[in-house]
């Protein structure tokens, strides 16, 4: 039972990890949207005058969430960790009960006694712990779906910006595009680590 | 696990091995316990799958704050695979293990236990009342490698070098040493890289005065076979992979 329960915390950890380097990824194309935009943008002059100020707005917003997703991996890593001590205390928790059906009768076997209450005692801590982490983790994720959202709300208004365009119509609209899909992106990936980590506190 | 007493003196030179409840595709190991009266130094512990037989056994002889000492001869998972499991148990103990393998060692799980490089020169273990030497015996064979000398007893454990793979339940001292060779041979000839590292080795360990030669795997050596066996190691050619 113990064993399966670090296991899937390992798996549910590392799927964490996966999901928020590819959200890393997709908050640097947005950035990169932007700078894209704002040239845009610049050449169109007068005619993309409203939509000047969106492109600062959608970098800002990708600069938020390489942020919090900077500050998420900590949390990441630092669950990763717990779970390798989880399980590494685990397994001796395991081996030391071995070992008192092993030493029944050897002179020194009480002395055993109390490296296993300790072990124990730090097993619950630590999967104690890890249980805090997770609730917080879950409330850093839904942070993260704040800029997302604003993304897709200021993707919709820069379509309607860039139809004023005139001959830079395209090149924005096709700027709303790929803002719009990666906001989306994140959003999808921002759920599967919320659910990933679900499944263990359901596991509870 | 069986136990066999092979020095008894002011402390006590201990064997660990011919575990009966091994699994079968493991490699059977040897361990070592040196037994002061107050501390205990447990040399190549040994595998993962052997801390609870071995920790079991050790339990006839010491309590758990009285082993002090751990010592690895080199990194293989037969050696010390078992570290994370004793940092959890013993609540002040050091490991003396190369400097060279720290990062590669600390993998197993070392946080409680300190780790305590040795140098490529060697060095010693104080167990208090009696002091160990450690002898370089790198490419023998891991690139950083270590046996270790007790001058009171005249043992030498002698980590890998010396090794044989024998049946299950065998005798703990060589009776045949013609008969044994076979046994030795491949295991050397295919696990020791440089003959150049084994002529330096020998030449070490030919001054030293020993009465048991103790490996990690198979039997020990004992009075005249130690003679035999470093002579048979000297003409050996070892490296035959390349
Ligand atoms: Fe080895
Ligand atoms: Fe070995």
């Amino acid at each position: 039972m113990q064993v399966n329960q670090t296991k899937s915390q390992f798996v549910a950890v590392a799927s964490i990890a996966a999901e928020l380097s590819a959200v890393m990824e997709v908050a640097k194309e947005i950035s990169l949207a932007a700078a894209n935009a704002k040239a845009i943008a610049f050449r169109a002059g007068e005619k993309a005058k409203g939509f000047q100020p969106i492109t600062d707005f959608i970098n800002e917003l990708a600069k938020d969430t390489i942020e919090l997703v900077n500050n998420i991996n900590e949390y990441a890593f630092h669950l990763y960790r717990l779970t390798v001590n989880e399980q590494r205390m685990t397994e001796a928790c395991r081996r030391f009960e071995k070992v008192g059906q092993l030493a029944v009768g050897a002179r020194y076997a009480d002395s055993l006694a109390t490296p296993l209450q300790e072990v124990r005692l730090r097993t619950q801590i630590c999967h104690r712990e890890f249980i805090i982490q997770v609730s917080e983790l879950l409330i850093k994720l839904a942070d993260v779906m704040h800029p997302a959202r604003a993304a897709r709300v200021i993707a919709a208004n820069s379509r309607i910006e860039a139809s004023q365009a005139g001959e830079y119509l395209q090149s924005l609209q096709a700027v709303a595009e790929s803002v719009d899909n990666a906001a989306q992106i994140i959003n999808d990936k921002v759920h599967k680590c919320r659910s990933a980590l679900t499944i263990i506190n359901v596991a509870e | 696990m069986r136990m066999t007493k092979i020095y008894e003196g002011a402390y006590q030179w201990i064997m660990f091995g011919r575990d009966v409840h091994k699994p079968e595709k493991i490699i059977d190991t040897n361990q070592y316990m040196v037994r002061t009266a107050n501390r205990c130094l447990l040399i190549d512990p040994g595998g993962i799958e052997l801390f609870a037989p071995m920790l079991a056994a050790v339990l006839h002889h010491a309590p758990v704050e009285e082993i002090t000492d751990l010592f690895a001869s080199h990194q293989d998972p037969d050696i010390i695979s078992s570290l994370g499991l004793w940092d959890q148990a013993l609540p002040n103990a050091k490991l003396h293990a190369a400097t060279l393998w720290e990062g590669f060692l600390r993998h197993f799980g070392c946080e409680t236990i300190e780790y305590v490089p040795i140098p490529d020169h060697g060095g010693v273990i104080n167990l208090g009342t009696t002091e160990l030497q450690i002898v370089p015996a790198h490419y023998l064979h891991a690139s950083a490698n270590f046996h270790i000398y007790d001058p009171h007893a005249k043992i030498l454990m002698s980590g890998d070098v010396g090794a044989a793979l024998e049946a299950p339940g065998t005798p703990v001292f060589v009776d045949n040493f013609d008969m044994h060779v076979e046994k030795m041979r491949f295991f050397h000839q295919r696990w020791m890289p440089s003959n150049q590292a084994k002529r330096a080795w020998i030449d070490r360990v030919r001054k030293l005065d020993i009465d048991i030669l103790a490996p990690q795997h198979g039997r020990m050596f004992k009075g005249d076979d130690v003679k035999r066996f470093l002579d048979w190691f000297e003409a050996l050619q070892v490296g035959i992979a390349v």
